[in-house]
């Protein structure tokens, strides 16, 4: 088995000392940082999020292979920027004001960073001040999640603060969360919706593209 | 027929008189604070502070007047302690954030920080670090996560058992004073006692202990069912023990006292997934469940009540297996939740309590046209043969119109009018 496809199980595995010690053992070999991302990481995550999705990975698997990546980037990242890789895009992520709930905001997160999106973590309890200071900062997405039916309504209220800083035009919103449906996301102007990690990414790419 | 009659007519699935409703009756069953207030307001009742009985949560407890005008058949009775750790007692005024003034135990102290959010102490006690937040604009608390660094080394399971400990004289003393209170009710009750919820992730970051030691984050722990399984049987074994002798010791009091016991609260679901496979299920929490509700069904003649959050449909047969009789609140809003489906697969064996309406999208938001057709709807397709007890999908929310709640209310009578038996 090669040193690729053993990074590649390690994610799957969850096994963060087998993907750091594999991943120094590649670029000893001299395989490029940008191979070992493409060829190994991303694909393990790929796998994750396919596994996830027909129901045979759940959310413990995500947050494992979510610790697994950053573990991984740790390593890497340094040596991606110095050979002048470039992010997809730049995404500002958090949940809403009024709402502390993080855990599927950060596997989210993870799989954005993962699959070379910058990430602008902002958080919990987000005030619509700070979404717009991201997009001021760069952010191409704001990606917005509530886990109440109580702070949904303030997925609403950011978007209008959005419109209202005259910055709309300027950034793709997606939208987020367990009681978050594409009627909700259509109903407050959103541009996107995803039901899950994975499917973030997908749309996110989607998105950037169009 | 009476509420325990009708009651028991249900859980047993036969078909009772009318479609038995519960609001209030356990910390899964019960309506914010605010939405106590306007119901209050709505049917004219007395003008008086609601108390908060569940400070997590915010929930108003439903006193006599308002159980009667709504028509409730169950009612609660508890431990000595909320979730923050201290005893409702020496009711005092409180001032929301929102506005409402209400009343809450002598030992809900808070502050409020920098950003404007309270925070609450566990026991009442100013000087440990606060484990519960209200943010700005919020209705309710949510833990604040207290993990130690997590030295794999040297993890002892005995952490993450401190809360679990034999019953005192004075809780026994305190059951005594519950059961009193509720001695002359006509209305079934529920007990909720605490010890045998395995895993339920509100109670995992323990914000009722002053410094919690072992695995108290969320994410850790969902980690640890999955890599640090022998810690976790570990914690799970021994309380287990404790458990059963502390129902041995509850139903020294107790007795017949209630009809049913809340088991546990662990949410297996997500809004379209579970947090663990079947067999996980199986390895890991079952063995312990079907220890409880085996001596339970063996000693006493109360019912076992599990609660469970979001897409469980593949879960309700190990759920029967591990010897639950109640199922609730049936999240019909979760993937594969339909209500026909679980009515018709489960219900021979499983009573339904909640899934009367859902309170992400309908209850909040839409009509109160929408909301009567869809509580007339559920009651339909749930009451079939008994093993129903109305009750909203969870709790009833912070803000959502009154007159949608009466909506419900009086969707409920209506269909109950039409269909009497």
């Amino acid at each position: 088995m090669d040193l690729l496809d053993e990074i590649y199980d390690a994610i799957i595995d969850g096994k963060q000392d087998i993907v750091v010690s594999k991943i120094k053992e590649a670029l000893m070999d001299h395989i490029q940082p940008e191979i070992i991302m493409n060829e190994g990481l991303i694909l393990g995550l790929d796998e994750v999020g396919r596994l996830y999705e027909e129901g045979t990975f759940f959310v413990p698997d995500m947050l494992i292979a979510a610790r697994t990546m950053q573990a991984a980037l740790k390593l890497l990242r340094p040596l991606l920027v110095k050979e002048g890789m470039k992010p997809i895009g730049k995404v500002a992520i958090g949940t809403v004001q009024g709402d502390l709930h993080d855990i599927g905001k950060s596997i989210v997160a993870m799989m954005f960073e993962s699959n070379g999106f910058e990430i602008m973590d902002l958080g919990v309890d987000v005030q619509p001040e700070k979404f717009i200071s991201a997009i001021n900062d760069g952010a191409q997405i704001i990606a917005v999640s509530a886990l109440l039916t109580t702070t949904m309504t303030n997925i609403k209220t950011t978007i209008e603060s959005i419109e209202k800083a005259e910055l709309r035009d300027q950034v793709i919103i997606m939208v987020g969360g367990a009681p978050v449906t594409e009627e909700f996301a259509n109903a407050v102007g959103a541009d996107g919706f995803a039901i899950n990690a994975p499917s973030a990414v997908r749309k996110a790419r989607e998105l950037l593209c169009a | 027929m009476n509420s325990i009659e009708r009651m028991k007519k249900t859980l047993t699935h036969e078909t009772p008189d009318r479609v038995p409703i519960d609001f209030g009756s356990s910390a899964v069953t019960g309506i914010h604070c605010s939405c106590v207030e306007a119901l209050r307001d709505y049917y004219h009742l007395e003008k008086k502070p609601v108390k908060v009985h569940e400070p997590y949560q915010m929930l108003g407890m439903l006193e006599d007047d308002l159980l009667d005008e709504l028509c409730i058949d169950v009612e609660g009775i508890c431990g000595r302690n909320t979730m923050f750790g201290f005893p409702n007692e020496n009711w005092k005024e409180f001032r929301t954030p929102w506005g409402q003034e209400i009343l809450v135990s002598e030992h809900f102290n808070t502050t409020v920080d920098s950003n404007g959010d309270i925070l609450i102490y566990p026991e009442g006690d100013l000087k440990a670090p606060p484990s519960g937040r209200m943010p700005v604009k919020g209705y309710f608390f949510d833990t604040i996560i207290r993990q130690p660094q997590v030295d794999e080394e040297n993890l002892d399971p005995e952490e993450n058992l401190e809360e679990f400990k034999i019953i005192s004289d004075e809780d026994c003393h305190y059951l005594r004073s519950e059961l009193n209170r509720v001695r002359n009710s006509s209305r079934c009750i529920l007990g909720t006692f605490g010890g045998t919820a395995f895993g339920d992730i509100a109670l995992v970051p323990a914000p009722f202990l002053k410094e919690p030691k072992g695995i108290r984050d969320v994410a850790e722990w969902y980690i640890s069912t999955k890599l640090r399984q022998d810690y976790i049987h570990t914690v799970f074994s021994k309380q287990c023990e404790i458990a059963i002798i502390n129902l041995k010791k509850i139903h020294d009091v107790v007795q017949d006292g209630i009809d049913i016991i809340f088991i546990c609260g662990t949410d297996f679901g997500t809004q379209r997934s579970s947090f663990c496979s079947t067999s996980t299920y199986d390895e890991l929490y079952a063995p312990y469940y079907k220890q409880v509700n085996d001596w339970i069904h063996k000693n006493t003649n109360w019912l076992t009540f599990k609660h469970s959050c979001g897409a469980v449909e593949n879960f309700m047969p190990h759920f029967i297996e591990s010897g639950f009789d109640i199922i609730n609140p049936v999240q019909c809003s979760a993937s594969g939740m339909d209500p026909e489906l679980l009515k018709e697969k489960y219900g021979s064996e499983l009573t339904f309590w909640g899934g009367g309406v859902d309170t992400q999208n309908t209850l909040p938001n839409k009509h109160p046209d929408d909301v009567y057709n869809e509580v007339q709807e559920r009651c339909r397709i749930f009451s079939k043969k008994g093993g129903y007890v109305f009750n909203s999908i969870h709790n009833i929310q912070a803000n959502t119109p009154i007159h949608n709640i009466v909506a419900m209310f009086n969707a409920v009578k209506d269909y109950n009018n039409n269909h009497q038996n």
